[in-house]
């Protein structure tokens, strides 16, 4: 295979005098075959052009979860991405991973997100004192996120946090899964409740930038719609995320369309509606606010259809795993 | 000054297990590691671990094969301990909530792995090491234990009775150099793959604590054994499970033809790792490979059970060699991969050093003797740093902290500042990696000339005297991992005379270690391990021998090793 010329444009931070970060830009030439890793040429960089460049990474193949970071404007592991699947124009744009302090150039500071997933008490609880017979099937929903290596991926390109520096994240919920999931856990309830406190499973937007950006195939984001599912199905209904799931859900079941007028009423209840007047009459001067009137769908029976099937045979559409944990 | 009971480097299998066993007996214990806990390469072992879990199986014959796999230079008494713990080792993990693969009726399931005589390989599919260390870190954050996050340790610190005093530490975050006090140090840091230019092994494994013990006195023993896996990805080394021969896939070379049948007309695929690696090796040679590499073909075994055994070895094909290989056969080639040599101890993990201790693929305990088993060494690291936790624990509670040189902590901050001080005289230190690493691979490979082993003894000096000429692009103080590689290759250079050395006195061939010379087992005169040891005075490592602990079993008999 030929080589092309690459062009590696990589943020250089220093923290200066002041504690603060310096940020620039350099860019470094670099010449590889299409499939080479962006690792290997962050090493050829690191080893041949200049020694200060500072990145983590470890195992080079994708199982340690060192080297995340910011690669052509989405957080990817550099040890299993090519070169030619991230350059635009032969320039490939290399940043530390979002959301989260630098500490020097490509290397952030860890710290905050492990704080994260020791905060959602990452073991088994109450776990068998006994050798267990499980069912063969028993892990097909803790298999999908016992893959996650906690490389901070989807943490880093997380709108949510983004926005919010208290949420969780979408890597703590996954691993919150993960015991919640597995049939040895003795504190599944205890969890799902704590899991319903502000900041916690409902503040996820399900934008889906998790899913996309996990080099395992975790999919959080499915992760915490399994435990809202279990959430509501334990009866922790209260807050507004539960409120406007099950509001969405009763819409969309009775008339095939969501009644969106009376759909904040039913999620923050009147005195949220009143705080959010604002953002209503904005809405209405750009023509955004849909009638008041209630009104049915066409083709509500085949809905029907649709949920009976769903109901009777519940599939998780994701992970194609069993639900097979007893509750 | 920081001080504990037991001071535990590395945060692997081997030192997570054994900081737990220190909790459970009431000592204070913290670790010190140079990456966080679960970017250890524990988790990088895929197909599996071994425990004779079924009733059908046996323990003995499971030390039987491992005493038979290490080429009859493992220590007997350490061999049995291990394969008698292993159940239980086995099941305290899967208690603790490793996802362990099921077979139908619920237990945990178990593959076929290479020199075994019965499938005693239980796994959690193609990620075993992955989920294993996970588990133990949910258990470490569970115990609170202390860990020392991004820490390296520069120096094994002794008093004037050559006890150990505890450790100088640096923290790469911030470039502080601090001493840590302890009764006892466990060096549970692994291996040096980083020895060789192509090996299956994360960057970080530059066999620290190796390379730490050897220069405050203790003794590393059977260093020559290196083992070259057969299934190396043929480009970057990544390793490729056994567990995907375990599962049925073959072994063909250019022509397409199933070689294995040559070499080792039984077990096939399945016989032990340096024997497949010599068969692979010979292929190549003799114009039977491509490019350097032979195939790993998994296509019989069809999508299903590739997706279902294998995910991720079909990824990481994809990912580093564009190969799929639920359609194509995987060129791979024997790579160095683990190292059977490491801190000498008894069963208990001590070293002569009074103090020290050493658990996992850092320590010669050894169980591995020659040539390990695949499917014992992530056993190794459960079963011995269980083992020698508890026994530091025990050892702590008899001891008192021993005074703490400050001059130790005043060499290291000066030999840090002087080497960011140097100035440039020419040599980059991956320049000079990359010629000792070729040289490794070159000299001390698959198959061993007198020659070539010559060379690379010879090359040592002058490798010594270019490191002194190293200079760094990164003089800052905080995160400076050019400093860090920089010490590393110091670490790198000390085992890779160890290896060299120890393969020349080694006039025989057994296991791992393979001379064109002297291509027989030489009982008589080499059924002993190599130590070696540091000469500060001269500079060089020197050697000597060591008995095996035999137990006087019949079966345990050397003999000659057919598979």
């Amino acid at each position: 295979m030929s080589e092309n010329h690459y062009t590696f444009r990589i943020q250089r931070n220093r923290k200066a005098a002041d504690g603060r970060i310096d940020s620039r830009w350099v860019e470094y030439p670099v010449s590889a075959t299409p499939t080479t890793t962006v690792l290997t040429l962050l090493e050829e960089i690191k080893g041949e052009q200049d020694g200060s460049l500072t990145f983590r990474q470890s195992c080079r193949s994708a199982i340690c979860g060192s080297c995340a970071m910011k690669i052509g404007g989405r957080t990817r592991l550099a040890c299993k991405t090519h070169v030619e699947s991230v350059a635009h124009n032969g320039v490939v744009e290399i940043a530390p991973q979002a959301n989260q302090p630098v500490l020097k150039d490509l290397a952030i500071d860890i710290g905050p997100f492990f704080t994260r997933i020791h905060a959602i008490r990452p073991y088994l609880e109450d776990g068998p004192d006994t050798d267990l017979v499980l069912e063969q099937s028993a892990y097909d929903q803790v298999n999908h996120v016992t893959q996650c290596i906690l490389c901070g991926s989807c943490y880093s390109d997380c709108v949510m946090a983004e926005v919010s520096q208290e949420f969780i994240g979408p890597a703590a919920l996954a691993k919150a899964f993960r015991f919640v999931s597995d049939p040895r856990e003795g504190q599944k309830e205890r969890r799902l409740e704590q899991l319903s406190h502000p900041h916690m499973m409902w503040t996820c937007a399900r934008c889906a930038m998790c899913v996309e950006s996990c080099p395992k195939d975790v999919k959080p984001m499915e992760a915490i719609v399994k435990l809202r599912t279990r959430g509501i199905a334990k009866g922790l209904k209260d807050g507004p995320g539960p409120k406007h799931a099950l509001a969405f859900h009763h819409d969309i079941q009775k008339a095939g369309s969501l009644n969106e007028f009376t759909l904040m009423m039913r999620t923050v209840g009147i005195l949220g509606t009143l705080e959010e007047l604002g953002t209503a009459f904005h809405l209405m001067k750009k023509g955004k606010v849909p009638s008041p009137l209630p009104h049915k769908s066409k083709g509500l029976e085949e809905l029907a259809k649709i949920y009976e099937i769903l109901e009777e045979h519940p599939l998780d559409v994701e992970t194609k795993a069993k639900e097979v944990v007893p509750e | 000054m920081q001080s504990h009971d037991l001071l535990i480097v590395g945060a692997g299998l081997a030192g997570m297990r054994a900081a737990l066993e220190g909790v459970k007996a009431g000592i204070d214990v913290a670790i010190v590691t140079k990456i966080h806990p679960l970017r250890s390469h524990s988790c990088a072992a895929q197909g599996g671990i071994n425990a004779a879990i079924n009733p059908q199986d046996s323990r003995n014959s499971h030390a039987y094969d491992t005493v038979k796999g290490a080429d009859y230079i493992g220590d007997e008494d350490a061999i049995e301990l291990m394969c008698d713990e292993a159940p239980e080792a086995i099941l305290e993990m899967d208690r603790m909530g490793t996802p362990f693969s099921r077979i139908e009726g619920g237990l945990i399931a178990q593959r076929a792995f290479g020199g075994a005589s019965f499938n005693r390989t239980c796994y959690a599919a193609d990620r075993t090491g992955q989920v294993l260390l996970h588990t133990l870190w949910e258990q470490l954050v569970k115990a609170r234990v202390k860990v020392y996050e991004e820490c390296s340790v520069m120096r094994l610190v002794t008093d004037a009775e050559q006890a150990i005093a505890g450790v100088v530490a640096y923290d790469i975050k911030t470039g502080a150099v601090f001493p840590l006090r302890a009764k006892a140090v466990l060096m549970a840091t692994g291996g040096y793959g980083r020895v060789f230019l192509s090996n299956t092994n994360a960057t970080t494994n530059t066999g620290d604590g190796m390379a730490l013990a050897l220069r405050a006195g203790a003794p590393l023993a059977d260093m020559e054994f290196v083992q070259f896996h057969p299934t190396g990805l043929r480009t970057s080394g990544v390793l490729v499970t056994e567990g995907a021969r375990g599962e049925g896939g073959f072994l063909i070379n250019a022509l397409g033809e199933r070689f294995m049948s040559r070499y080792a007309p039984n077990k096939l695929e399945l016989a032990s790792r340096d024997v497949v690696s010599r068969a692979e090796q010979t292929e190549i040679i003799e114009g039977r490979g491509k490019d350097g590499a032979i195939f790993l073909d998994l296509r019989h075994l069809g999508a299903d059970k590739i997706l279902d055994r294998l995910p991720q070895i079909r990824q990481l094909s994809l990912d580093l060699e564009g190969v799929d290989a639920i359609h194509a056969p995987i060129p791979v080639r024997p790579t160095a991969h683990y190292s059977m040599g490491g801190i000498r101890t008894d069963k208990f993990g001590a070293s002569p050093l009074h103090g020290l201790f050493a658990a996992g693929e850092a320590a010669c305990v050894s169980v591995h003797g020659a040539n390990r088993l695949g499917g014992n060494s992530l056993l190794d690291t459960i079963v011995f740093g269980k083992i020698t936790g508890r026994h530091c624990a025990g050892f702590v509670k008899g001891e008192s902290l021993r005074d703490f040189p400050a001059s130790e902590v005043a060499a290291v901050k000066s030999n840090l500042t002087a080497l960011k001080a140097r100035t440039n005289q020419g040599v980059r230190p991956i320049a000079l990696h990359h010629r000792m690493a070729e040289g490794m691979n070159l000299h001390c490979g698959v198959f061993r000339t007198p020659e070539g082993m010559r060379a690379g003894v010879e090359s040592i000096p002058s490798l010594r005297e270019d490191y002194q000429k190293i200079h760094l692009d990164d003089h800052s103080d905080d995160f400076n991992i050019d400093l860090l590689r920089a010490v590393e290759l110091g670490h790198l250079i000390d085992l890779a005379e160890c290896i060299l050395r120890g393969a020349l006195a080694r006039e025989e061939s057994r296991g791992a270690h393979s001379r064109t010379d002297f291509p027989e087992r030489d009982d008589a005169n080499w059924r002993q391990h190599t130590l070696s040891h540091w000469d500060a005075a001269q500079g060089i490592v020197t050697l000597s021998r060591d008995a095996v602990r035999t137990v006087g079993k019949s079966d345990y008999t050397p003999k000659v090793r057919t598979y």
